[in-house]
């Protein structure tokens, strides 16, 4: 009996410290809404109330802005979109782990495919 | 031994549900035949209150770009940093794109909703032409688009 309480105690132990990491990990930022916090706040003054990304549930909404290639402010830049990014652009999928974002549970690299 | 073992098991049974904490999910977005260059997606989700949560995936890696996905570009302000190591190629007409990701379970019947926003070159900016809520229920179950793509669906 001795023997099995102290293996219980000895695997719960284990498990702790292997699980506790990885808990916080996942939650150590903050909870969703401590790293929604942080995020918005990147980009908001404090105090600003959370921007909602769309504010127009229509299904018309209109938008006559267009992609253009020639719309080019940063001189130098290549027109191939496939080239793996660029200095000033983001890293691209499998050359660093996906953000701390709260949404990845793990540090996986996404597998990609087009067909 | 019969004991060690169940006592192994039993504290095994108890602790994998907490480390189970994100599950792979496949995002299949396919594109209409619209008869341009690839398109630029940025996929990302909100929280329940509407609020950007974060981005999940950036087809076209031209951040200039960026502002014609207007309304990931107005939670973010383009910040590389929201899209780093979750960007790939942009997309073309009549492809089929599929992501994999770990994503947290936390996610799922939670409230939360998968955007995507789509531009494509010399055509209209269509922002939030994809909105489908994150549920185990919604799974497999395919959204149509409105200008750029066919459909969009999750896997689990």
């Amino acid at each position: 009996m001795k023997k099995t309480i102290s293996i219980l105690l000895a695997s719960t132990a284990l498990i702790a410290v292997i699980g506790i990491p990885a808990w916080s990990a996942m939650y150590g930022a903050g909870q969703f809404e401590g790293q929604h916090d942080a995020a918005l706040g990147a980009f908001q003054a404090p105090g600003a109330s959370p921007v909602l990304v769309s504010e127009d549930d229509g299904e018309d909404r209109d938008h006559e802005r267009r992609l253009r290639r020639g719309d080019d402010d940063h001189e130098g830049d290549q027109e191939d979109d496939d080239d793996g990014g660029n200095a000033s652009g983001p890293a691209p999928a499998g050359s660093v782990a996906p953000p701390s974002n709260g949404l990845f549970g793990t540090g996986a690299m996404p597998k990609v495919q087009v067909n | 031994m019969r004991t060690i073992l169940a006592a192994l098991a039993l504290t095994t049974a108890l602790t994998l549900p907490g480390i189970a904490m994100a599950r792979p999910v496949t995002l299949t977005t396919t594109l209409k035949n619209y008869g341009g260059n690839g398109a630029y997606l940025a996929i990302y989700v909100t929280d329940p209150t509407g609020a950007y949560a974060g981005s999940l995936w950036m087809a076209g890696t031209k951040s200039k770009y960026y502002e014609h996905l207007s309304d990931w570009y107005r939670a973010t302000g383009g910040n590389a940093a929201e899209i780093n190591g979750i960007t790939g190629a942009s997309v073309g007409a009549g492809r089929r794109l599929e992501i994999t990701l770990d994503l947290a379970d936390a996610l799922f019947d939670a409230g939360y909703t998968v955007h995507i926003d789509a531009a494509a070159e010399d055509m209209r900016d269509s922002p939030d032409e994809i909105t489908v809520p994150l549920t185990a229920k919604g799974a497999g179950q395919p959204v149509p688009g409105r200008r750029y793509i066919a459909d969009f669906s999750y896997g689990l």
